[in-house]
């Protein structure tokens, strides 16, 4: 009871936060306030990292991390890029999907069945899907072919499709993790694996399935991402996987599984989106936002650790061992 | 019956083989990796070992050692630091700034050592104190470090006097051994020494493996775990030394990203992500191999943009090869534990 009591008011937080910093920079700039802005530039510029945000907090509820979806993204969409040159759009978009599948696949098989840190794994795999971009591109960029323009640039009544595409994604996102089994077990794999498994949830293929989906959703944001920017290099996703973790830790996701849920998720993809540009709106230059970003992260994670710390001296029995 | 025999016979081969066994460890296996591919390149390729570019492998080398030496520590105590690009990137533009008055190395490098050390002690201090798991809090610090950067310089420094660059072209040992090689070779040694017989590191290690226990047993983790930070932090600090008086020019980026390349030393050298496990001679092969890499690509006719890639595969096989012992034994002790239920006396060792 005391637990959930508190993920509302953590999350009301979060809200609150959210319509302050809104308020603020609005009251600064009226140039924010703009529909255009807010819809053209401050949503646009978020789905990528809001879509990659959905799946990743399902593996983090499990214990787990993905730092490779910053280089799963450029993967896919160098594949698929490489592909539509030659055979169109179509095949680009297979290739894309298929690309996605494949790394999210072999992710979840090295965590699931080899038992490899998901750290270690997603570590390396960042390394080497990028490497792999590296090396098929030759260095060289990729251009966005007419599927992706359609994906990145396409507006429906005023608002850009993929804000469609997102908002869907997270109640889907939203459904399975509060209102289905398989989110129960992703909760209960958290909390502890060994325990899910003998209580027969079938962990290893749980696991696959979620960084299946994890790949699959870094190959769709890819398209919109490549799409939006007409051309991608291999470099272009190094810091995206901590901008994701970034976005879920402020969502009040624990880090450490077992806890966290989608709306904070989805509340913190705002408050980044608000602060980035609402930093552009007031001339703050483009690098500062990579420290607002640092600075929002660690003020979250003491302020969790403060919130965390409180609840545990108010249960009768300590929970948690690892002090 | 023959079942259980088979199994008895399959026992004692792998009791007698022990010795052979205790030989067989991952640092045996890099070094067989590391020969295998330093002669197949002596075959294959001219030039490889010419002394130019044997130098400037070596003085890479240094540089990854050095660095992931201080990140071997921490992931002994079952942390981990991705802060690390950013922090040496920091410490590069520091001594920059401190080179450009005309300082020499001998002030440069105690300054190289106490901002790494500052700044990693950061770290510590929020991953203990806080109890902010590691890779979350240094997440947080990577952006701090790197958006802290572009505010104090823009770009670059650059135009930096010779005294600056004094370490890496001057510098040399019968005018032919870089001073790079020579520092990594007093740090290598002291750090294996170190590991071997000083109490602080039986507490790393500890501590590694069962934190509780550690604390049960009256050492003071969160002590223990800064002073390691701010020590692989000193370590950072050298190694950015080298990196940055390579050049005349330091960028705000010299050195972002090289943390996945230290970290890939130490999870190739054989130590245990998870904590606990994991010495310094495996880091010094693992470093080695992955400065070897790159120019090997070079010198076989590959296009250097297939280095990266290469390098994630042998990561991620080492990986895998070193989770399949473990998984082999575990089904071995299982299948034991089975043979007890029914023969009581039958003695495990394993």
């Amino acid at each position: 009871m005391k637990n959930q009591k508190f993920r509302l008011t953590f999350n009301m937080a979060l809200l609150f936060i959210l319509i302050l910093l809104f308020i603020t920079i609005a009251c600064l700039n009226s140039a924010f306030l703009s529909f255009d802005y807010i819809i053209g530039v401050m949503i646009r510029n978020i789905i990528e990292l809001g879509l990659l945000a959905l799946p990743v907090t399902l593996i983090i509820i499990t214990g787990g991390i993905d730092l490779s979806v910053g280089s799963t993204m450029v993967l896919a969409a160098m594949s698929g890029g490489l592909a539509a040159v030659k055979f169109g759009s179509t095949a680009g978009i297979i290739v894309t999907l298929l690309t996605g599948l494949l790394c999210g696949l072999f992710n979840g098989f090295v965590i699931a069945k080899l038992k490899i840190s998901p750290l270690v794994t997603t570590l390396a795999t960042m390394f080497l899907y990028m490497g792999i971009a590296r090396g098929m591109s030759l260095g060289d960029s990729v251009y966005s072919y007419p599927a992706t323009q359609f994906l990145g640039n396409t507006d429906i009544g005023g608002f850009p499709l993929q804000a469609f595409l997102y908002a869907a994604f997270a109640v889907v996102f939203y459904l399975i993790l509060s209102k289905t089994t398989l989110g129960r077990e992703l909760f209960a794999i958290g909390l502890n694996e060994n325990a899910a498994k003998y209580s027969g949830i079938k962990t290893e293929r749980k696991l696959i399935l979620i960084y299946v989906i994890s790949g699959l959703m870094c190959a769709l944001a890819s398209m919109i991402w490549l799409g939006r920017f007409t051309s991608i290099k291999y470099d272009a996703g190094t810091s995206i996987g901590l901008k994701v973790v970034t976005i879920i830790v402020l969502g009040g996701t624990s880090i450490l599984g077992g806890l966290g849920d989608i709306k904070g998720t989805i509340i913190a993809t705002f408050i980044i989106a608000v602060l980035n540009s609402g930093l552009t709106v007031l001339n703050i230059p483009i690098d500062s936002q990579t420290i607002v970003n640092g600075s929002v992260l660690v003020i979250s994670l003491i302020t969790y650790a403060i919130l965390t710390e409180r609840i545990k001296k108010s249960r009768i029995i300590k929970l948690d061992s690892t002090v | 019956m023959d079942d259980m025999k088979n199994k008895s016979k399959f026992e004692s081969t792998e009791n007698t083989g022990f010795n052979f066994k205790k030989f067989l460890v991952t640092e045996t296996y890099l070094a067989i990796f590391l020969i295998v591919v330093l002669v197949f390149l002596s075959i294959l390729t001219k030039g490889f070992f010419s002394l130019n570019n044997v130098m400037s492998i070596l003085n890479r080398f240094s540089y990854v050692l050095i660095a992931a030496i201080g990140m071997n520590l921490i992931i002994i105590t079952s942390n981990i630091d991705v802060s690390t690009g950013a922090l040496m990137s920091i410490v590069c533009i520091v001594i920059a700034a401190v080179g450009k008055t005309g300082a020499s190395i001998w002030i440069l490098l105690p300054v190289a050592m106490i901002t790494g050390a500052v700044l990693s002690g950061i770290n510590g201090i929020f991953i203990t104190k806080l109890r902010i798991p590691a890779i979350v809090a240094t997440l947080a610090t990577t952006q701090l470090f790197a958006g802290v950067l572009p505010f104090v310089v823009e770009g670059s420094i650059y135009d930096l006097p010779a005294k600056f660059t004094w370490l890496a072209f001057e510098a040399k040992l019968f005018g032919l051994i870089p001073s790079s090689l020579i520092l990594m070779f007093i740090i290598t040694t002291i750090a294996i020494l170190f590991m071997k017989y000083s109490k602080f590191s039986k507490k790393l290690y500890a501590i590694g493996n069962n934190s509780d226990g550690a604390r049960l047993a009256g050492i003071n983790i969160e002590r223990t775990v800064i002073i390691t930070y701010i020590i692989a932090g000193a370590l950072f600090g050298v190694s950015a030394t080298i990196i940055a008086t390579a050049s005349q020019r330091v960028t705000t980026t010299m050195a972002s990203g090289l943390e996945m390349t230290f970290i890939a030393a130490v999870v190739l050298g054989g130590t245990s992500i998870a904590g606990g496990s994991g010495k310094i001679l495996g880091t010094v092969f693992g470093a080695l191999i992955l400065s070897i890499i790159s120019p090997a690509i070079n010198y076989l006719g590959i296009s250097s943009d297939w280095s990266d890639a290469i390098m994630g595969i042998i990561i991620i096989v080492s990986v895998i090869l070193g989770a399949m012992k473990f998984i082999k034994r575990k089904k071995i002790t299982v299948v034991q534990r089975r043979q007890d239920n029914e023969k009581p006396k039958i003695q495990v060792d394993l």
